[in-house]
């Protein structure tokens, strides 16, 4: 067993830290409910990391290493779906960046609002919608992703796959999923972790008290159970592996999110505070593809599928 | 125990219950109450004076300064159909003056006071906020720095207050200073009413994770009070009045935010036809069934009085419960339904819960109050 990066992976996270670097990103001034990131975005297909799992010499996990570490910026790019899930297509059949949708193509949809290409699961198909960017309705949510929605799919080319691309889809989504929330969660904790050792009260930092260090080691302790998990289904790119790493991350999520602000007080609270650029990202997540159970019955499902 | 049936016959709640629905019914606002800025301040005056007006104002204040002199069983049923017509948010602008501001004056202030404030809060006239949490003063409030220099009749105010809801839009703010510059802690402290439109205030609003900018930061740059008509409890009393003003925050501030929720968790039981989230929303019935039994009892055994420090048992137990049932609220309807958008929408409960553990003393707060006064554990280095 080898847990440190290779030497490709190596090279690829400090072609990215250089990327990162001269995009000079900064949280949003004015704390925006939406951080998506165009140029960000625009940067990391012209710089092809998020072609990576299409490559020979690398693999799902080298691509799942990027979508982690992006993650962990206070802006968003269409990364994950792109770099985890694109990969299963042709790379000219479908345009990116994508958003993925579950049962109805007519929901509101994560990226939607920036997708050149719609993903809809229906469990025994595929469909795959060529996004006309002039039909699609911006969704406002609290969520920040760029939510959108369309009102119909009349006119737009729609390519329909069989079950076993479905499953694959979701297979793939569930990973990108569960990578993405990591970095999340790892910058949240950064972000609290200097809150709680530079704030006062009782003239001690709030870190010194046990209450908040033992609740706030149990979150790193889940942050690093559910990264590996995550880095496994990279890795092996199976059906219970990818469904495990989901349904964990998404278990963790309200304790997590709850103690995260709960340490950071009314400051947590508002939008002049960096915590929500991570937050607001784990809780879209939160019930996605139907939430841990369901994620826990699919695992469940692939392990044991006699029993299941 | 004592119960809402026993306080009163059964007879003349049901006919009070009757008075509320049918006034509640021919009365709500048919649009959604603005969250932020001058329109909400309209809004919330003008709801609260024909409440007023409606003879529905105050139930339980007493009846010289404009309240009806009823009982808490009567309250009780008041604030159960006006959850069920789904009237005004209860957690809006008025809410410091009606559960914070207005009781502790008639536990701790003047005849004065008394006459020239209730009546304006009762009747619509007056919006208050809260000034007690400092930048270096949030859970260690007895830490807080904002200055009172007495001079002659006057007090005069310097430094800084943050998370004042809504003061941008309040006439007036209770108000926690240090008077005594040599004391330390718990000691020196003024519990004072500020005008909000003395010179030398400057109130600098928040944008909140939930979206409205109800959170304001306040300045005070040599702004000056008459010490006689400010001053309530005492000066250097303070921290007593503000204990008060906390226990009344504590403990039956939340009744009508706590009945709310329990109507609003049968109405995702009733909508609930997914199998996969059905456990969780049994769970929140139960757990609603609990908060209805506890808030009811307590508040009618706080009756005459202010509430004791059992209050953050109920306190606690509510926030938390708000936070689990608009996520599985969130869950259940998903994002971009009907059910989330709104003045009565789950999406604005979902990111505002996080207030509830955190405003009026955290969740942490609160449980050191719960193992300390309540249970009587031994207290801990602070």
């Amino acid at each position: 067993m080898d847990f440190e990066p290779n030497e490709n992976q190596t090279a690829i996270l400090e072609g990215l830290e250089q990327l990162i670097s001269g995009q000079a990103i900064e949280a949003p001034k004015e704390g925006v409910l939406l951080a998506f990131s165009e140029a960000l975005d625009a940067e990391l297909a012209l710089g092809g990391f998020l072609d990576i799992a299409r490559e020979e010499e690398f693999t799902l996990l080298d691509a799942a290493l990027v979508v982690e570490r992006l993650a962990r910026l206070p802006v968003s790019a269409e990364v994950a779906f792109s770099a985890l899930v694109a990969p299963l297509f042709p790379a000219d059949a479908v345009q990116r960046p994508f958003a993925l949708a579950s049962g109805n193509a007519l929901a509101p949809a994560r990226f939607l609002a920036v997708a050149r290409t719609l993903i809809v699961d229906k469990r025994d198909e595929l469909l795959v919608i060529e996004v006309d960017p002039a039909r699609v309705q911006p969704v406002e949510s609290l969520f920040a992703y760029p939510y959108g929605e369309l009102a119909s799919l009349d006119g737009l080319k729609v390519q329909t796959f069989g079950a076993e691309m479905a499953a694959a889809v979701r297979r793939r989504w569930r990973l990108a999923m569960a990578v993405e929330g990591v970095g999340l969660m790892q910058s949240a904790i950064d972000t609290v972790i200097e809150h709680v050792t530079n704030r006062y009260q009782f003239n001690r930092p709030l870190g010194s008290f046990q209450a908040i260090q033992h609740r706030l080691a149990v979150a790193a302790g889940k942050q690093q159970s559910a990264r590996w998990l995550a880095l496994r289904a990279a890795w092996s790119d199976s059906e219970a592996d990818c469904a495990l790493a989901a349904g964990y991350l998404q278990d963790c999520i309200p304790t997590m999110v709850y103690d995260l602000h709960q340490f950071c007080g009314a400051m947590g609270l508002t939008l002049e505070f960096p915590l929500h650029f991570w937050t607001y990202r784990l809780k879209a997540m939160l019930g996605e593809l139907g939430g841990s159970s369901a994620q826990a019955r699919a695992a469940a499902r692939a392990t044991w599928p006699d029993a299941a | 125990m004592p119960s809402v049936q026993a306080a009163m016959s059964a007879d003349t709640l049901e006919q009070f219950r009757a008075g509320a629905r049918a006034w509640l019914r021919a009365n709500i606002p048919t649009h959604a109450a603005p969250l932020e800025g001058p329109e909400s301040r309209a809004f919330v005056l003008d709801w609260q004076r024909r409440m007023y007006e409606g003879g529905w104002a105050g139930l339980t204040w007493p009846s010289e300064f404009g309240g009806r002199s009823l009982t808490v069983a009567q309250q009780i049923v008041w604030f159960e159909e006006y959850a069920r017509a789904h009237a005004p948010s209860t957690h809006n602008a008025s809410f410091v003056g009606l559960n914070h501001a207005g009781p502790t004056i008639i536990a701790c202030g003047t005849d004065q006071q008394k006459a020239f404030h209730l009546p304006k809060i009762l009747s619509g006239q007056a919006i208050w906020c809260q000034g007690f949490s400092e930048p270096g003063s949030g859970s260690d409030l007895a830490s807080l720095r904002c200055k009172g220099r007495i001079e002659g009749d006057e007090i005069v105010i310097e430094g800084q207050k943050i998370w004042s809801s809504y003061a941008d839009i309040a006439d007036y703010q209770e108000l926690l200073i240090r008077t005594d510059p040599e004391s330390s802690r718990h000691k020196g402290i003024t519990w004072l009413i500020c005008p909000m439109d003395l010179p030398g205030i400057t109130v600098r609003p928040i944008k909140t994770m939930a979206g409205p900018a109800k959170f304001c930061e306040v300045f005070y740059d040599q702004v000056r009070v008459p010490i006689a008509e400010a001053v309530v409890g005492g000066v250097g009393n303070g921290w007593k009045t503000a204990m008060a003003t906390l226990g009344f925050e504590r403990g039956t501030a939340s009744l009508a935010l706590q009945i709310g929720l329990v109507e609003r968790i049968e109405k995702l039981a009733a909508d609930c036809t997914d199998p996969v989230i059905a456990p969780r929303i049994a769970d929140l019935r139960a757990d609603a069934a609990a908060l209805k039994a506890m808030s009811y009892s307590f508040a009618l055994a706080s009756e005459s009085g202010t509430p004791g420090p059992e209050g953050s048992l109920i306190r606690l137990y509510f926030a938390e419960l708000a936070k689990r049932a608009s996520d599985a609220a969130v869950d259940l309807y998903g994002i971009g339904a009907d059910q989330l958008a709104g003045d009565h929408g789950w999406a604005y409960d979902y990111l505002e819960a996080f207030s509830e553990t955190i405003a009026g003393g955290t969740a942490e707060i609160q449980r050191n109050i719960i193992g300390e006064r309540v249970l009587g554990l031994p207290r801990g280095k602070a």
